[in-house]
């Protein structure tokens, strides 16, 4: 965690955009354009002037620089700036200047040079309330701008900007020894070929003169007429510095950018030219402002479903999440990040897309475990799936077995939780083929622990790893072969003693031949974000897929920039509206039926009614792509039902059948079961509510129905059932669950 | 709303509101629920489960 936040402190989130770090000014495009976008002109234009003072002059003179740096320059024309500085000045409402309110400063500021930079800093300095005088030796104002603009249109620019500004201007006032000057500063702005009094630049801060309260910038330095406006304005930050601590010592400001882009990505929008007279309209204006991309570095913002969701950025997030795991009060209100900190996915996108590597979802798992630690997150975020592990990996649905007449294995199936429990015949079929070309290859069942590393339940999840590392030492440690990439994921990080590979790539090596005919029809394979760093899986599906004679299109995301389906970090009860919206993304990005190889995927897909196949469907010719997935109830008993029907087939072992469910039968009406299943209430957890308030009598009555309504806290969770008896069994009339628990003492 | 009339099987009285205690993230609230006046079992309907309860679980998660 530390690390991270070192690491953060890189972030490139408020580097300049590359227009800005060029403009003398540091305009700040991003602002202008978000506002010109939106044909907000009168607030462009506010933007625009508070940044360059004298808008006419600059929008007449610039050289737009900006246009040099432009990433659209390399695919269509880079932004015109200029015309669109000009259309805000043309349709603004309101172009005078802001009146101050301020008090005496108390303070004298001298400057010599009445050519724009020097008045550029006077009008600052006046507007600021310090007090002004400008010296000139000529008989008139404006400087090397008489060469370059007709004096009407720049000393209109200039009387507007100081409409509200009182300031002393001594015309044709030389000075001719700095020892006349009585004020407390002095801004040097002589103009090109001026005199700067002996005095030489400092090294020690911008603008600085080697004498303290004299400072240099302009035309005199250098600078162009941009520059010397520019530089006018910014001597005014080491004038107050100074005036404010004697130091001569302000930092000269940043200029460059970090960013970077990827020009590829920019589709091609061909630049607005204005029809009339060389001036935008209000509607071409705001057409080519939309060309603008307002460049930064936003890759994690753009493509993590999490930062988009929130709007954060990880520099917000980690700071969030920092006073969330420490927060500053004693009964720890305050703790804004809880439900953040649960709801990545952990498919690794963010780290995938940062120029710097910066692994925010590690960094908000590592704030999960330290939240579960304190017992700071809610239980019931993780509670069902925590469960649903020790299911899996309890007596009725794992298994961990050699094929008879063998001591070990050089080959073990491991199929992961999910696949038997959403289709039996995935593990049936695979395992079957798997042992005719190896028949020494063993099974086992159960689950990786994942759901304990998602809940940040590091000694629950320490537990899971030391057992499957002993079973797979029992067994003559062989080459795991996974169908989920998940599982894969886990075990090269917790245990990379044990080689693995994925099922379909074995079973495309042992040649197989998809049972399925694709007949020509157009899919789109997804990749599961746990694939993003299996190219050689990525591309083997894609190898299977069109040996079944299916046509392939791609999908915006995949291959490294694979994106997680929701089912990642098993979100949905912490949030729920997240997952909804991830889902809606993930099914939209593409119109043909789907090829998933993580059954997950598969069945968050399915149940959105996008129609979707298994790989295993296709090679062994199983579900269409129309399949419903099963009920939560229905998996559980998948799972029972697998352990059973591969016990019989492969060791004819009818005896070992584990668990018998609850000995009644539950009616119910179909709506009610899927109401059951998206509350994510167990029908098994319903029977043992009915069970219980049968047995103690602890049931109440609606003297209406006559309808049994009773409830048992399980676990944590607490199951109302609202039921009457029926044939021998029981009718489910509803069900809900709450997290809350009822102090009954 | 017309408050259903609800039955404790055990005792045959119908249920009154009582004051009730909850505790969730160790949090204690407390609001007046259907219970027995004398075995004290409970009956909170899905309109309270899904209503305020929620929001109160909701927010003691977000505190």
């Amino acid at each position: 965690m530390e690390k991270f936040k070192e690491k953060i402190k890189e972030c490139l989130q408020h580097e300049p955009a590359f227009c800005t770090a060029v403009c003398p000014f540091r305009l700040d495009v991003r602002d202008f354009m978000e506002k010109m976008q939106r044909g907000g002109f009168n607030a462009a234009y506010r933007a625009y002037l508070n940044t360059v003072t004298f808008p006419v002059i600059v929008s007449e003179l610039c050289g737009e620089p900006c246009k040099g740096v432009c990433p659209r320059g390399s695919t269509d024309a880079p932004i015109s700036m200029k015309l669109l500085e000009k259309a805000s000045i043309r349709y603004a409402r309101n172009l005078d200047p802001n009146s101050y309110n301020l008090p005496d400063k108390g303070k004298s500021i001298a400057v010599i040079g009445a050519g724009i930079s020097g008045l550029a800093c006077a009008l600052r300095m006046a507007s600021k309330k310090y007090r002004v005088t400008v010296y000139e030796k000529s008989d008139r104002i404006g400087g090397h701008l008489w060469k370059l603009l007709p004096s009407e249109i720049f000393l209109k620019d200039i009387r507007h900007q100081f409409m509200n500004e009182e300031y002393t201007l001594c015309l044709n006032t030389e000075i001719k020894s700095l020892e006349e000057i009585e004020q407390d500063a002095v801004y040097i702005a002589t103009g090109a070929g001026g005199t700067d009094f002996g005095l030489e630049r400092s090294e020690t801060g911008a603008y600085a003169s080697v004498r303290p309260g004299f400072f240099i910038g302009g035309s005199l330095c250098g600078s162009n007429t941009m520059e010397a406006i520019a530089d006018g304005l910014q001597a005014v930050n080491s004038i107050e510095r100074y005036l404010k601590t004697g130091n001569m010592n302000q930092p000269t400001p940043y200029s460059g950018t970090k960013i970077k882009l990827d020009s590829q990505l920019i589709k091609r929008q061909e630049p607005v030219i204005p029809a009339e007279d060389g001036a935008y309209t209000t509607e071409e204006a705001v057409n080519e402002a939309k060309r603008c991309l307002r460049c930064s570095c936003d890759a994690c913002i753009r493509h993590c479903d999490l930062m988009k969701y929130y709007s954060k950025y990880p520099k917000r997030i980690g700071e969030e999440v920092e006073i969330t795991i420490h927060p500053g009060t004693l009964d720890g209100n305050g703790t804004v990040a809880t439900r953040l900190i649960a709801t990545c996915n952990h498919c690794g996108i963010c780290k995938e897309v940062c120029p710097l590597d910066i692994d925010t979802g590690e960094f908000l798992l590592q704030s999960h475990r330290a939240m579960r630690e304190k017992g700071a997150m809610p239980w019931a975020y993780h509670d069902f799936w925590l469960r649903d592990m020790h299911a899996a990996n309890g007596e009725s649905a794992a298994l961990c077995r050699i094929p008879e007449g063998y001591k070990q294995s050089s080959y073990v199936f491991f199929p992961g939780c999910q696949l038997g429990a959403s289709e039996p015949s995935y593990v049936m079929e695979s395992y079957r083929f798997l042992l005719k070309n190896n028949p020494d290859t063993a099974l086992m069942l159960g689950c990786c622990g994942v759901p304990a590393e998602w809940a940040g339940d590091e000694p629950l999840h320490r537990d899971v790893i030391d057992s499957l590392r002993e079973k797979w030492e029992g067994i003559g440690k062989p080459i795991a072969v996974f169908a989920c990439p998940t599982c894969k994921q886990v075990f090269e990080k917790y245990l990379p003693e044990i080689k693995g590979v994925f099922l379909y790539q074995r079973l495309g090596e042992l040649g197989i031949h998809p049972a399925m005919e694709g007949r020509s029809e157009t899919v789109s394979v997804f990749d599961p974000c746990t694939s993003r760093y299996e190219p050689e899986l990525q591309q083997g599906i894609r190898d299977l897929a069109v040996r079944a004679g299916f046509n392939l299109e791609p999908l915006p995301y995949e291959g490294k920039y694979a994106r997680c389906c929701s089912w990642g970090g098993q979100v949905s009860v912490a949030n729920p509206a997240f997952a909804r919206e991830v889902v809606k993304v993930r099914t939209n990005q593409g119109n043909n039926p789907y090829i998933a190889y993580c059954v997950n995927c598969r069945d968050i897909f399915a149940a959105a009614k996008k129609p979707v196949y298994h790989i295993l469907d296709i090679l062994f010719g199983l579900n269409g792509s129309r399949h419903v997935p099963p009920t939560i109830t229905e998996r559980r008993h998948n799972r029972i039902r697998l352990k059973r029907n591969i016990l019989k087939e492969f060791w004819r072992d009818d005896e070992n059948m584990g668990e018998k469910a609850n000995g009644f039968m539950l009616y119910m009406t179909p709506e009610l079961r899927n109401k059951l299943n998206n509350e994510m209430i167990l029908e098994g957890d319903v029977q043992t509510v009915i069970e219980h308030c049968e047995n103690s009598g602890k049931k109440v009555a609606d003297a209406e129905t006559g309808h049994y309504i009773g409830h048992l806290q399980i676990g944590n969770m607490t199951c109302w059932a609202e039921y009457v008896p029926r044939d021998g069994g029981f009718e489910l009339f509803n069900a809900y669950s709450h997290r809350m628990s009822i102090e009954e003492g | 709303m017309e408050e259903k009339k609800i039955i404790c099987c055990r005792c045959n009285k119908e249920l009154k509101p009582e004051k009730t205690y909850f505790s969730y993230l160790g949090h204690s609230y407390h609001a007046d629920i259907m219970r027995c006046p004398d075995c004290g079992e409970v009956y909170i309907p899905e309109e309270l489960v899904k209503g305020r309860m929620f929001e109160v679980e909701t927010m003691l998660e977000d505190k």
